[in-house]
């Protein structure tokens, strides 16, 4: 390669490693300001300043959903299979709103130690599957869970 | 290959290759994009919890990971206008970016769609993944208004490398933000062999499709844009003007 043209490239590379480098550390750096939401343990560690308005994202705790029959009122619990966190919330809530499922909360927390929230949005997981498939993995994962003893699970 | 290397830098050679090779792509493309989206669009299974909606995923998925491709085309096309001053390799990255856009485009409007009817929002600001996503959008803007803006070619080229840099390494952002930090969207979905699992074939045999058929079509956008480009530049050349003769 003549001097020149390995100059050159030599600039590129040197361009492009210092760039690299720069915003590495920068998202290093604004870490929690770029996660979307604390998780229910990084709340019950005392991560979230009081008063302060954020985001909580965990999945619904099973058996903990209660609609108001008379109004758009909910509560439920979110989990991060560590810590809960209770939430109240009075709106429309997402299609795939439902328990064991994936949800990202934004509110305050009142005195009580629950979350207010002003909005919950629906967060799918990786998983796609046909009903069959899920009927068939429910199935064979019902049977495995007999032989484990309870409390387990 | 340092001959072959100089001789796809002529605009001549590259002319008449691709005007053999683009039969062939068109054909592939029409064949993969029809079995993909057929399939896809109407025999693709309906997700346990997301229903038939998740069908949106054959579009989705195969144009964002298709237009994570072109910085890193841009970034190599650069590398060579800067370095070995090969006029076609700036053609290609001028076309790149423009196409690119375009991409991007598809992919957070899909998205959009998508997280409305699941999330519940149509866009959230503090999700990394979606917001590098609009990023690359305004850096490849950056690159077109850029090499209209400035008139000296040897300077935009050197500008539109320059970005592609840091294009190169928001990829690297919008690929691993959903590990790096916890967002609403998914982390990606991983391609299972097992029938009887999460993302078995049943998903991502059509994908892998539509993938293909996605990347057939930036191929020949691309060439057909490129030829363009060369019939523009090298139109007081003999050979240009024999071929418009001749047709």
């Amino acid at each position: 390669m003549k001097p020149h043209r390995r100059k050159k490239l030599g600039i590129i590379l040197f361009i492009t490693a210092g760039l690299s480098v720069a915003v590495g550390f920068t998202a290093y750096a604004l870490k929690q300001n770029i996660n979307m939401f604390y998780t229910p343990t990084q709340v019950a560690e005392g991560e979230v300043g009081a008063g302060q308005h954020f985001r909580i994202g965990g999945m619904v705790k099973t058996g903990t959903v209660l609609d108001a029959p008379d109004s758009l009122k909910v509560n439920f619990v979110t989990t991060d299979f560590v810590s809960d966190v209770p939430i109240q919330y009075e709106g429309i809530l997402p299609d795939l709103f439902r328990e064991g499922q994936g949800i990202v909360a934004e509110g305050e927390m009142d005195a009580a130690g629950v979350f207010q929230a002003s909005r919950v949005l629906a967060k799918h997981d990786e998983n796609f599957m046909s009903p069959e498939v899920k009927a068939a993995l429910d199935a064979a994962g019902a049977s495995a869970d007999n032989h484990m003893p309870a409390g387990t699970n | 290959m340092w001959v072959w290397f100089s001789k796809l830098g002529s605009p001549k050679w590259f002319y008449e290759l691709s005007g053999k090779w683009l039969p062939w792509l068109i054909t592939a493309m029409v064949i993969f994009m029809t079995i993909g989206l057929v399939w896809g669009l109407l025999f693709l299974p309906p997700d346990y919890q997301q229903g038939f909606t998740s069908r949106i995923l054959i579009v989705h998925v195969a144009v964002a990971g298709t237009s994570l491709a072109f910085f890193p085309l841009m970034f190599v096309a650069g590398t060579i206008t800067l370095v070995w001053r090969m006029k076609l390799a700036d053609m290609v990255a001028k076309n790149a970016a423009i196409l690119g856009a375009w991409f991007s485009f598809i992919t957070l409007a899909t998205g959009s769609l998508w997280g409305s009817v699941m999330w519940g929002t149509w866009w959230e600001w503090t999700d990394s993944r979606l917001v590098s996503m609009l990023f690359q959008l305004f850096l490849l803007l950056g690159v077109i208004s850029l090499r209209s803006a400035l008139e000296d070619s040897d300077t935009a080229a050197k500008a539109c490398a320059l970005l592609s840099i840091v294009g190169c390494i928001n990829v690297v952002i919008i690929k691993y933000s959903v590990e790096w930090w916890n967002t609403l969207h998914q982390v990606s979905s991983p391609v299972n062999m097992d029938a009887s699992s999460p993302n078995g074939p049943e998903f991502w045999i059509a994908t892998l499709i539509m993938i293909v058929a996605v990347y057939l079509f930036l191929s020949v956008s691309l060439i057909l844009s490129t030829r363009n480009e060369i019939l523009e530049r090298e139109r007081k050349s003999q050979w240009v003007q024999d071929l418009v003769l001749k047709s």
